[in-house]
C-alpha cells in the first residue's frame, strides 16, 4: 500500500519531472528570470499537461507507437490554444516576454514520451494522481527558480524592491539559467541522498533493535 | 580566417548555448559516440525539412492563424517523422531498427520545435525566400551537432569518480553548458 503511495508522489521529489528526469529544462532556464513569468509558465504547463495526458489517455492503445506520438501533439497544441488566450488575459506581459517558449510547452517530454512509458501503465485514478505530482513537481522547480533569480539578478520579489546590496544580473542570463539549475540540481540530491541515508540507518538500527 | 567567422557565427547563434533549446536531447545525443551522430543527423533533418515546411505554412496561413501555429507545426512535424519512418524502413530493416529510436526522440522536441518557432519569428516579414528558411533550419541543426560534440567532449570526465557523487552527470553537465555558453555570450 505504501509503495503504492510511493510511485503516485514520486513526480514531486523522488522522480522530479526537473531534477530527475531531466524534462522540460529549456523553460526552466530561459524564463525562471522571474516570479512573474515563473507563474504565467506555470499556469501554462499545469494546464496544458493536465487536460493533454488526461484526454489523450482515451487515444487506443493498438494503434502504431509512432501515429500514437503524434496524436498526443495534436491534442496538446489543441489544448494549447484556449490556454494562450487566456494567458493573454492574466499575463499579457509574461507571455510576451517567454515568446516561442510558451507553445513549446506544448510538446514537453511528459506530454510526449512520459504518457507511454509511465502514465499509461497505471489505472485512470492512479494515473490523475501520479500526474498531479509530476506537475507538482515542476511547479516547485519552477517558482523556487523564478523567485531566487529575480532576487538575486533584479533584487526583486514579484517586482517589489527588495533591500539587497549585491545583485548578479548574469544570473537572469541564459548561462546563469544553465549555472544555476546544476547548483540547485546538485543540492536537490545532496539532500536526497543525505535523507535517504537518515532513513536507511533508522531502518537498520530498528532491525538491531529487533534483533535484540 | 573566413571559416573561424563562420565558426564564430555559427557559435553565436547556436540554439542549445543561447536559448537552451534541446538541452534534454543533446545529454542522450552525448552520451555516446553512435547516438550523437544518429541523433544529430536526425534532428538536422527535422530542423531543415520542417522549416522549408514552416515557409509554406505561414505563406499559406498568415497572421491570421498565428494562434494555431503550433498546431500546423505539429502536423508537419507529424508528417515528416512518418515519412521518414517510411523512408527508413523502404531502404531496409537493418537501417530501420537502427535509426527508429533517433527517429521517435527527434521528432518532438524543444530542438525542433523551437526551431520552428525561432525561423518563423525571424522571417516574420514575409520577405524571406525557401532558401533562408532552408539555410537557418540547416544551420540550426549543424549548431545542434557543435554543442552535442562540446558536451561529448566532457561527458567521461562530468560523469567520472572524480567529481563529487551530487554533482556527477546532469548537474555537472548543466554547470559545464553555462560556462560555455558564457564565453558564447561574451561572442554575441
Amino acid at each position: 500500500m505504501n509503495k503504492g503511495k510511493d510511485k503516485i508522489t514520486s513526480g514531486l521529489l523522488d522522480d522530479n519531472t526537473v531534477l530527475s528526469a531531466f524534462m522540460v529544462i529549456s523553460p526552466v532556464i530561459m524564463c525562471g528570470d522571474t516570479l512573474q513569468n515563473a507563474l504565467a509558465l506555470i499556469y501554462a504547463f499545469s494546464l496544458i499537461t493536465f487536460f493533454s495526458v488526461l484526454f489523450a489517455s482515451f487515444v487506443p492503445k493498438r494503434l502504431p507507437y509512432a501515429l500514437k506520438i503524434i496524436i498526443y501533439a495534436v491534442i496538446a497544441s489543441l489544448v494549447y490554444i484556449p490556454v494562450k488566450l487566456l494567458a493573454g488575459e492574466i499575463y499579457p506581459e509574461s507571455i510576451e516576454r517567454i515568446g516561442i517558449y510558451y507553445p513549446l510547452l506544448a510538446v514537453n517530454s511528459l506530454i510526449v514520451f512520459r504518457t507511454e512509458s509511465k502514465f499509461f501503465l497505471m489505472k485512470r485514478g492512479k494515473m490523475v494522481g501520479s500526474l498531479m505530482f509530476c506537475i507538482l513537481g515542476f511547479d516547485s522547480v519552477m517558482i523556487i527558480t523564478g523567485f531566487i533569480r529575480e532576487l538575486i539578478a533584479y533584487g526583486t520579489i514579484n517586482s517589489h524592491i527588495v533591500d539587497i546590496n549585491t545583485l548578479m544580473t548574469g544570473i537572469a542570463q541564459p548561462f546563469g539559467g544553465f549555472i544555476f539549475l546544476g547548483l540547485f540540481c546538485g543540492l536537490y540530491r545532496k539532500i536526497r541522498s543525505s535523507l535517504l541515508r537518515d532513513e536507511d540507518e533508522a531502518v537498520r538500527s530498528a532491525e538491531n533493535v529487533s534483533d535484540k | 580566417m573566413f571559416l573561424i567567422n563562420d565558426l564564430i557565427t555559427l557559435l553565436a547563434a547556436n540554439l542549445i548555448l543561447t536559448q537552451a533549446l534541446g538541452t534534454s536531447t543533446i545529454f542522450i545525443a552525448a552520451a555516446s559516440k553512435k547516438n550523437l551522430v544518429g541523433i544529430a543527423s536526425v534532428v538536422t533533418i527535422f530542423t531543415t525539412s520542417g522549416s522549408a515546411a514552416v515557409y509554406f505554412i505561414n505563406r499559406i496561413t498568415g497572421e491570421k492563424y498565428n494562434d494555431f501555429a503550433l498546431l500546423f507545426y505539429v502536423l508537419a512535424v507529424g508528417i515528416i517523422y512518418v515519412l521518414m519512418l517510411f523512408l527508413f524502413r523502404f531502404i531496409g530493416k537493418k537501417s530501420f531498427e537502427r535509426t527508429r529510436k533517433y527517429i521517435h526522440i527527434s521528432a518532438y522536441n524543444c530542438a525542433v520545435m523551437g526551431t520552428l518557432f525561432t525561423v518563423s519569428e525571424r522571417f516574420s516579414s514575409g520577405t524571406s525566400a525557401l532558401t533562408d528558411y532552408i539555410k537557418m533550419g540547416f544551420e540550426a541543426g549543424i549548431g545542434f551537432i557543435i554543442a552535442a560534440f562540446i558536451l561529448t567532449a566532457a561527458y567521461r570526465t562530468l560523469n567520472s569518480a572524480k567529481v563529487p557523487a551530487s554533482f556527477r552527470g546532469f548537474p555537472a553537465m548543466l554547470v559545464y553548458l553555462g560556462i560555455i555558453s558564457m564565453a558564447v555570450y561574451a561572442l554575441k
